[in-house]
């Protein structure tokens, strides 16, 4: 106890800078050695990324859990400016989760890097990483906006340029631009915010809370949320992300999927939490925002068939999820309920914890797929569990955690998200508690539509017979590729396994079902089903074909496919999908019998892209026009503009002092 | 005693919602009438409940005659039309498909529940007499949704016929009574109108065919396009 | 955890073992005569299962590790769910068992391995029913969720076994008439989560109403009976629900050994007056078609968001 202390107080600041240290070190060392293709370097480079993970997981984890601040200051530009960082508990949470799956990520990188042919890329890969760990880590550390949005420009950055990775593709050079715009929106709400805020409070502190003109405060709430919104992908700011995470490196997908999302959640917990005063109707916008992001985020996810597209949309189901709580807690606390509230936020915290690691795990082994295969495409998989067994079964552990399914740890959020839900009758507001009743119904929607998708993403990828030559031919992934993806998965089972424990050692005296007995009772049960059917039963096994009505043998075109298996869903959920059908059919003869020729197609309109994503690109683009004439080409205009400028300038000045 | 019978009528309310949502959705028109019969019966369930709180005779009168004229009587009619007409589905929508209208009822209640919260929060005191009008309101709004979303002739009818039950439950628990007895008899008058009419002109299939039978002398010179939509 | 719970878990599941295969050809038994035909002995399923046992397990070649745990994972989730429906007794809490949401998600892990398992083989068949269930699954958990939260709302609490004791200090549900409306959509959930008709039918294999039955196609030997057991059991369970709901007539909330066994013979009557109910809406309906489904499914949905309604307001 006392050793712990002393750790604790003496060190505890210089252990966090040395982790930041390390990881700069880390990733300017392939910049170093940028022309040569020397695995060693970026083994060295990866490893130091683990060992800095593992020590920033340390710090963070014994700040969280012993509820202790630190503060550090880097570099003082302006007695007001600076880069100066702490780490409270909610930053701690944010910090560790960003090293655990960063600890994996760069385990997994071991092998997935050195599949690529390009030197110089592959170096830039190892390098870009870094940064992007790094100014995620210090964006949730920030002590103050202006590092905030410092370092939350850098990883804007370095997340473009890792999107860009195999930029000769077209569709890879669309999304990163497309990334790049939304990104920069993002940025300029926020910086907008910050100003406001500092203009109302004189100060650039994160934390600081008294507001000399509150009347203010809604508009800085709206700029921040859609702000952080873009970035984290809710709908209808979510276009980009579909685009993006597929298109880049399997190993950024797991850290842009599973952290940086995170990272714009983060914003919106430290900003609601503990600087501006919530009120009741942004509690209302946050969790209908959520509903929505979440229903819809998993209804166009049980359509796709790109695997990586697939858990796009599917984060942003879960984001949806994330943000269902911290809704839940804003009503919550503001109708004076706050053992409800903080049952809420609990869910969004470990929803939010667990979906960086189950999505980056589930990230990482769908990219060992894509690396075996070389498809993204899961109509062309099938059969890899026989071939890829190892990761498969991380995957599969995967699929059950996010399809919420107990004792795993994505079932813990969930269930205190019901679980306050469920205790709504405590509010006193007949409305609010229909609202509570409608948002409960369609969140049980989601969470099931979940379980589906992912039965069908785990049975078209890994069961049945492969269904091209690629799958055929696939086999398991370097050593390093199954470590990485394993240890999430027994975080999965751990987190989940032990939740009751970890609230209870957290100091949180929340409701939740004590899992861990769920568990063994499992387990005991298995072992009595497991000896009482030995003793009682024949224990003959035989192999044999699969029964197809006769037919000898079984090919993988026999299978259901994965359109096959959703067709269903989207059937009922026409109206959503928005799908249109058109067929055009020719006959030859005048009472429309005997059929001569025709034509079908199916096309699945994309509401958001036609309805406000284009006219507000093609008002942008009609406006640029107009302003494109005042680029004459002559020097002599330029200057007379900047005359302009300055004189407009100066009657500005005059009129306002 | 008094508690248990409202929670009743609360559980009856509900099933004649219920039973309207059912008229919403329905295909087959044999259902379609009986259902309406059964919930002119739930209706007149109702009523009597309400004479074992309230003790007012018409209440007692009101339910036999729901029962014996809208429960018995009307649905015999149109059973006896439908035999005629050999027509057993009625399978358009107009607007709105059957899922989206369950939604719509839904939403059309919450809506009836708040504007009337507003109305009548001076004049109705009572929890259980106030959500008896906002079903009885909703009621005969979904009873014009049938109207307009359908086009069977049979199904417009029972469209009709609950639009009046909508406002013969509102009347039983807010209006004054003898008022509402006779608006329901006037309703029900002009729809037994409504039945001989159709009767008389031997419709059997819908309104627009009618017409176009009507017209069918002026299509045969103008050599107009063929409906083939039988 | 103290003694009388761990005697709890084990009378419980052990019971519901028991009981559960008699309630398959119970309602089997209905449909016959309702047919005017006689019908399998009262204890077929029980001749059915003692039969799978004794018969060699067949593997499809084309299956895994997936197809082998199914029928493992399938018992041990619903008989973890067991712990939740007190049948027998209702013992003194224990935390979280019996929280509502807990036990709709356990027969989800049910689902999501049978599911998985039906497309294992590579069969069309399987892949199928495992779409089928999933969608269908997916369509009726509002309303399976908004009933239970309406039985929250009601008793002002999340854990069945502190819904039980309050209706079991209640009997008549008569004195709780909005009971009387949630047991409907109830019923209809049942209907659906057991794969009865007009959502499934039980008797065939054909291809235009399996579901369940094609999921299990691939399954055989004592694997075929352990997933024919589990689903008979969930069945039990979810009728435990709506009997103790409506009709908690002699449930056991103390801890002695007649009223225990008085409880006991009191369910297996009440479950079977279920199951004749079940039987009978069997026989009255015909399979309705999938794409109309939703239909019913909404149906249900409305009737317990208005149970709630009348909750609420």
């Amino acid at each position: 106890m006392t050793l712990g202390l002393f750790w604790g107080w003496i060190m505890l600041e210089n252990l966090f800078f040395a982790g930041l240290v390390a990881w700069f070190a880390g990733a300017t060392l392939p910049l170093i050695s940028i022309s040569s293709d020397s695995k060693t370097f970026r083994r060295i480079s990866l490893g130091i990324y683990a060992i800095a993970s593992l020590l920033l997981a340390d710090v963070s984890l014994f700040a969280a859990y012993k509820n202790i601040t630190i503060a550090i200051t880097i570099y003082k530009i302006l007695p007001q400016i600076q880069f100066s960082f702490m780490l409270d508990r909610l930053s701690a949470l944010f910090v560790l989760m960003i090293s655990v799956v960063s600890l994996c990520a760069s385990i997994y990188s071991v092998g997935y890097v050195e599949h690529g042919h390009h030197k110089v890329r592959k170096n830039l890969l190892v390098s870009l990483m870094g940064f992007f760990i790094l100014s995620m880590i210090l964006v949730v550390s920030s002590a103050n906006t202006f590092a905030f949005i410092f370092f939350w420009e850098t990883m804007s950055l370095s997340s473009f340029f890792l999107v860009m990775y195999e930029y000769e593709k077209k569709e890879t050079r669309k999304a990163g631009i497309f990334y790049f715009a939304m990104t920069q929106l993002s940025t300029v709400f926020l910086i907008t915010a910050f100003v406001v805020l500092y203009a109302i409070n004189g100060s650039f502190d994160i934390r600081h809370t008294a507001f000399a003109d509150p009347s203010l405060l809604t508009a800085v709430f709206l700029l921040l949320f859609v702000g952080f919104s873009i970035k984290a992908g809710v709908i209808p700011f979510h276009k980009w992300l579909p685009y993006a995470h597929p298109a880049s490196p399997s190993n950024i997908s797991a850290l842009m999927s599973g952290l940086m999302i995170k990272v714009a959640i983060y914003g919106m917990m430290r900003f609601l939490l503990f600087a501006l005063a919530p009120e009741l109707w942004w509690g209302i916008l946050v969790l209908s925002a959520g509903i929505i992001s979440a229903i819809l985020g998993v209804i166009y996810a049980m359509k796709e068939n790109d695997l990586k597209r697939l858990l796009a949309y599917s984060s942003i189901e879960n984001i949806g999820v994330v943000l269902v709580g911290l809704g839940l807690y804003l009503i919550f606390s503001q109708s004076g309920l706050p053992s409800l509230a903080i049952l809420g936020l609990a869910g969004a915290l470990f929803h939010a914890f667990n979906h960086a690691i189950f999505k980056s795990l589930l990230f990482l082994t769908s990219g060992s797929v894509v690396y075996s295969t070389g498809t993204r495409n899961i109509e062309e998989m099938g059969g890899l569990v026989h071939r890829m067994p190892f990761t498969a079964i991380s995957f599969f552990i995967g699929a059950l955690s996010i399809s919420a399914l107990p004792p795993l740890s994505g079932f813990v959020g969930e269930f205190l998200i019901f679980q306050s839900f469920l205790d709504s009758h405590a509010l006193a507001d007949p409305m609010l508690r229909l609202l509570m009743v409608t948002c409960l119904s369609s969140f049980a929607l989601t969470s099931a539509l979940a379980a589906a998708c992912f039965v069908k993403a785990f049975g078209a990828v890994f069961l049945a017979v492969p269904r091209t030559e690629n799958a055929q031919k696939a086999h398991e992934v370097p050593k390093s590729m199954i470590a990485g993806p394993i240890i999430l998965a027994a975080l999965c089972v751990v987190l989940g396994i032990f939740s009751r424990q970890i609230f209870k050692s957290l100091g949180f005296s929340i409701d939740s079902p004590d899992l861990f007995f769920i568990g063994v009772f499992l387990i005991a049960s298995y072992a009595l089903t497991f000896a009482v059917l030995r003793a009682a039963s024949s224990g003959k096994v035989r192999i044999s074909e699969t029964w197809g009505c006769g037919i000898i043998s079984q090919n993988g075109r026999m299978e259901y496919t994965a359109s096959g298996f959703a067709q269903p869903l989207v059937r009922m959920l026409k109206a959503i999908y928005r799908t249109e059908e058109r067929s055009e059919r020719k006959f030859f003869d005048s009472q429309s019998s005997i059929f001569k020729e025709g034509k079908a197609e199916m096309r699945l309109m994309q509401f958001f892209e036609e309805y406000i994503y284009m006219p507000i690109a093609r008002a942008v683009n009609t406006a640029s026009k107009a302003v494109a004439h005042l680029q004459t080409g002559s020097l002599d205009d330029y200057i007379a503009y900047t005359f302009v400028a300055v004189v407009v300038l100066l009657l500005v000045v005059g009129w306002i002092i | 005693m008094e508690f248990l019978v409202e929670g009743w009528i609360n559980v009856l309310l509900a099933l004649v919602l219920i039973s309207g949502a059912f008229i919403v959705t329905r295909r087959d028109l044999l259902a379609l009438v009986s259902t309406y019969s059964i919930q002119s019966f739930l209706i007149s369930a109702v009523a009597l409940s309400l004479y074992l709180i309230e003790k007012h005779n018409v209440l007692l009168y009101l339910a036999i005659l729901t029962v014996a004229s809208k429960s018995l009587l009307i649905p015999y009619f149109i059973r006896t039309i439908q035999r005629k007409m050999r027509i057993r589905r009625d399978l358009e929508f107009h607007y709105i498909t059957p899922i989206i209208s369950i939604f719509v009822t839904l939403i059309l209640t919450l809506v009836a529940y708040i504007c009337l919260s507003k109305a009548l929060t001076a004049s109705s005191a009572q929890n259980d007499f106030y959500l008896g009008a906002v079903l009885g309101v909703s009621l005969a709004l979904m009873g014009m949704m049938v109207i307009f979303s359908r086009r069977k002739v049979i199904t417009k009818i029972v469209g009709y016929l609950m639009m009046e039950n909508g406002v013969l439950l509102f009347g039983m628990f807010l209006t004054e009574l003898p008022f509402i007895v006779e608006a329901m008899i006037v309703i029900d008058l002009i729809i037994l109108v409504l039945i001989a009419a159709i009767l008389a002109v031997g419709m059997d299939a819908s309104i627009e065919e009618f017409q176009a039978r009507l017209n069918v002398a002026h299509k045969w010179f103008t050599q107009e396009k063929e409906d083939d939509e039988i | 955890m103290n003694w009388p719970f761990l005697i709890y878990i084990f009378v419980n599941a052990a019971f519901a073992l028991l009981i559960s295969p008699f309630y398959m050809s119970l309602i089997k038994k209905i449909k016959a005569w309702t047919q005017r035909r006689k019908g399998p002995p009262l204890f077929q399923t029980y001749y059915n299962i003692a039969k799978l046992m004794k018969k060699e397990v067949v593997y499809s070649s084309n299956s895994s590790w997936i197809m082998r745990t199914t029928p493992y994972a399938n018992m041990i989730a619903v008989l973890a769910a067991a712990m939740f429906v007190p049948l027998a007794f209702v013992p003194q809490g224990f935390d979280g068992v019996g929280n509502i949401i807990l036990f709709v998600y356990l027969l989800a892990v049910a689902r999501f391995f049978m599911a998985l398992s039906g497309l294992d083989a590579g069969s069309t068949f399987g892949g199928m029913g495992s779409s089928r269930e999933m969608s269908l699954s997916a369509i009726i958990e509002p309303t399976t969720i908004v009933v239970f939260a309406a039985l929250a709302f009601t008793f002002k609490t999340t854990n069945l076994h502190e819904i039980f004791t309050e209706t079991a200090k209640f009997p008549a549900f008569v004195m709780n008439p909005s009971l009387f409306l949630i047991s409907i959509p109830l019923f209809l959930v049942i209907i659906v989560e057991t794969a009865r008709v007009p959502v499934d039918n039980p008797e065939t294999h054909l291809e235009l109403t399996m579901i369940h039955e094609a999921m299990i196609l691939e399954q055989s030997g004592r694997n075929l009976a352990l997933m024919e057991l589990s689903s008979a059991v969930k069945q039990t369970l979810l009728t435990g629900v709506l009997v103790n709901v409506l009709m908690p007539w002699g449930l056991a909330t103390e801890f002695t050994l007649q009223a225990i066994l008085f409880s006991m013979l009191a369910f297996f009557a009440k479950a079977a007056a279920i199951s004749i109910i079940i039987g009978l809406f069997e026989s009255a309906l015909a399979k309705i078609r999938l794409f109309l489904l939703p239909h019913i499914f909404m149906l249900a949905f409305f009737l317990s968001v208005l149970a709630i309604l009348l909750e609420v307001f």
